[in-house]
């Protein structure tokens, strides 16, 4: 009856596991709500920002394009309102002092998360993340309205 | 004593398959360091690991974000030859610019194996890299024509020789 049991829950697990793995977010999708640390050592919530713009980068300190894509958030992020547009940052570093290390040298300012998992962590599953960067702009329904827009386009999209 | 017979008889079979095993077993690759090249950063993608795991014989893939190196551990009695690193990192996108293997000793006194240097490994295992046309980068291929131009064997890139330098 036991081993039975096992059989369940070891099978449920395989099946979320397979959906998880699938599972990569489209347009017209909802932001899914994922609870991160951030770089101040406070509990974040990707959902909660609803009423303004979102937009999630996945990045990492070791990715030479992520840090030159940070130049540009950070710019993006002065010249924006914060009541505009919430960036989110996620890094997947496993080291969590390089990741540190990297916002402070990047000058970044907005909300930084971390799931220190690299491709396997849970954040870059739900989201289908399989390169860095990568970036997913929702609007303030909470819905994906573009992957991967350049700054040029974000600041179109959020003007309309 | 027919039992005693019978358990024998069942030793011996254990016993020859075990050693069926072994004799295969010297000869394989246990691990792949595969530095990979490309237009885009190669650890920023997930797809060549991706793309590494679905070979069955695949343990574990290892990144190492200093060298830029994956390491692929194999299992145990594999036969994969060096042709498959290479198809899965193209597959995912990317080249090979450098593919070490760790290997059995026997491994290499196969026909597909041509050796370009003299070192003998006493080891347990050796290490050895693959320098044929597609397994080291362009640059790379053209400086080792001219150092290997007395293997007559290199210039032709037959897809299933490998020539190699052994590192130990």
């Amino acid at each position: 009856m036991l081993f039975k049991n096992q059989v369940k829950y070891f099978t449920a697990l395989l099946i979320l596991v397979a959906l998880s793995m699938n599972a990569q977010i489209k347009v017209g999708d909802t932001i899914p709500s994922i609870t991160l640390k951030s770089n101040s050592n406070s509990d974040v919530n990707t959902s909660s920002f609803k009423g303004k713009y979102v937009l999630v980068d996945f990045w990492a300190s070791w990715c030479a394009p992520c840090r030159l894509g940070n130049k540009k958030l950070v710019k993006l992020h002065n010249e924006v309102s914060p009541d505009k547009i919430e960036i989110i940052g996620i890094s997947i570093d496993t080291d969590i002092n390089k990741w540190l290390k990297a916002i402070e040298k990047d000058k970044i300012k907005f909300t930084q998360l971390i799931d220190p998992k690299g491709f396997d962590a849970n954040a870059a599953l739900v989201f289908g993340v399989d390169e860095l960067p990568s970036k997913y702009l929702f609007n303030p329904e909470g819905v994906l309205i573009a992957k991967n827009p350049t700054e040029e386009e974000i600041m179109k999209l959020i003007k309309e | 004593m027919k039992k005693i017979n019978k358990i024998n008889k069942v030793r011996v079979i254990v016993a020859s398959i075990v050693l069926m095993f072994s004799i295969k077993s010297n000869a394989q690759i246990v691990k792949a360091e595969i530095r990979a090249t490309g237009l885009t950063c190669s650890m920023c993608s997930n797809a060549i690991n991706k793309q590494l795991k679905t070979l069955p014989e695949v343990v574990n893939v290892e990144t190492d974000l200093n060298t830029n190196t994956f390491t692929v551990t194999l299992t145990e009695g594999n036969t994969l030859s060096p042709k498959v690193f290479k198809e899965k990192v193209e597959k995912a996108g990317f080249f090979i610019g450098t593919l070490v293997l760790t290997a059995k000793p026997e491994t290499i006194t196969q026909s597909t194996y041509i050796l370009v240097n003299n070192n003998t490994a006493n080891g347990t295992e050796i290490q050895f890299q693959v320098v044929d046309k597609g397994y080291v980068t362009e640059k790379e291929f053209k400086k080792l024509s001219k150092s290997y131009k007395n293997v007559e064997t290199y210039a032709s890139n037959n897809e299933d020789d490998f020539h190699i330098k052994i590192l130990n």
